[in-house]
């Protein structure tokens, strides 16, 4: 996994130098997530997550962009010991039940620039993509693990902040509701949502 | 303003690595029961089971089949916690060659695994030109990465020899698997815990 993380940090850093003349802006954002979905599965907040992008202005005015996003998230959850029954027997363990994801999108956004229209750009926007989630289930030394590959639907509200005229930094605050089609028959999924909320930080080239 | 944008990338690059804190699951054993639904328990009264040994299997050391008391101080707790549950629970502790309704086999599985991975290191060419021949190139030595794993589970089952067939064959009408016995932080209480949770998760077991 930690490859293609790479791969595609360097992939999107690629671009942005390709761009560098073009009005567009890279961001690299701690993403906090809340699943939604089979919550008796997996009901924890994820801390453990990131997320970066580019994006590129179309037109004039900065009313409109397109980019790629890249994120991962880590869901971890702890469950005191239990036991299972079956039919001819049962199982009791203590075990963490986990949630690898990652996922890149495809996007657009639409801003309304503030004042004068130089330092606050709110926005909405949608991202399409694809999205690997590996379900895991960990127990004493034994794991039993399940990938699915799904699409992906991402609205998304936010802010793009610049700190100064003369600076090309800047602050990125967005609310993000995912849905993907990732199924686990395994562990009792039909599609995977989350709620999730990223703060980051921002290099402006305009 | 700058301090929260190095703030909010710190914060990024943490979300990068999940916690590991998996090592809590070592502190109990994994407990799993089956059973023959057919059985009524209640219908056996007398089990035989050794005293100070129990049996080995193992990948790694064919030749040795039992754990011996005197060897190794596992097999008497162990074995003094399964018989102490099926007292409890009614049944009657007697000799092997008086005519008992089960035997009470006893056992520890270990696999054994090396795995070993030959690694070519990368290679690159120098970006510039020029140098010995012309196209400098660097290769690292292959070299090999070996890696072990140690495994194990113990078992108990309850052996019908009220039912033996006329090929002389014993049906197994309970069995307990609980692992893993080699990464316990306290081998023997986490066996005997592990015992006694293999029979409170049976409870048709009863005399």
């Amino acid at each position: 996994m930690m490859k293609t993380i790479l791969v595609t940090i360097l992939a999107l850093f690629s671009i942005c130098g390709l761009t560098n003349a073009q009005e567009s802006y890279a961001y690299f954002s701690w993403d906090i997530n809340q699943p939604l979905s089979n919550t008796n599965w997996i009901n924890s907040s994820s801390t453990r997550g990131a997320k970066f992008g580019f994006r590129k202005f179309i037109g004039e005015e900065r009313r409109i962009s397109a980019g790629l996003d890249f994120n991962w998230n880590y869901f971890r959850e702890y469950k005191p010991t239990e036991t299972f029954q079956s039919g001819t027997g049962a199982t009791t363990t203590d075990y963490f039940n986990d949630i690898g994801q990652i996922a890149l999108t495809a996007n657009g956004q639409y801003y309304f620039p503030l004042g004068n229209k130089e330092h606050f750009f709110p926005y909405v926007g949608v991202g399409l993509g694809a999205n690997r989630n590996n379900y895991t289930m960990s127990y004493n030394i034994y794991k039993d693990q399940e990938t699915a590959w799904g699409f992906l639907a991402r609205p998304e509200a936010g802010i793009l902040v610049r700190v100064s005229s003369r600076r090309r930094l800047g602050l990125l605050a967005a609310v993000h509701y995912d849905y993907s089609t990732n199924k686990s028959v395994q562990y009792g999924y039909n599609g995977f949502s989350t709620i999730g909320f990223q703060v980051g930080a921002v290099l402006i080239q305009w | 303003m700058k301090r929260i944008i190095v703030l909010v990338a710190v914060l990024a690059l943490w979300g990068c690595q999940p916690e590991d804190d998996t090592s809590r699951l070592l502190d109990d054993l994994v407990v799993s029961t089956n059973y023959d639904t057919g059985i009524d328990f209640s219908d056996y009264s007398t089990y035989s089971i050794a005293t100070d040994t129990i049996g080995f299997v193992s990948n790694r050391a064919p030749n040795d089949t039992i754990l011996v008391e005197s060897d190794d101080h596992f097999p008497r707790p162990v074995l003094q916690a399964v018989q102490q549950n099926l007292s409890a629970l009614g049944y009657t502790k007697v000799g092997k060659n008086d005519d008992p309704d089960w035997r009470i086999n006893v056992y520890v599985v270990n696999d054994f695994n090396i795995s070993q991975q030959v690694v070519y290191p990368n290679y690159y060419y120098p970006s510039y030109y020029g140098y010995g021949s012309g196209y400098g190139s660097y290769y690292g030595y292959p070299y090999v990465n070996t890696y072990t794993s140690n495994t194990g589970s113990l078992v108990v089952e309850i052996l019908d020899l009220r039912n033996v067939t006329a090929d002389n064959k014993v049906k197994v009408i309970w069995s307990a698997y609980m692992g893993d016995v080699y990464s316990t932080i306290d081998l023997i209480k986490q066996s005997e815990d592990a015992i006694n949770q293999a029979f409170a998760q049976s409870p048709y077991i009863q005399k």
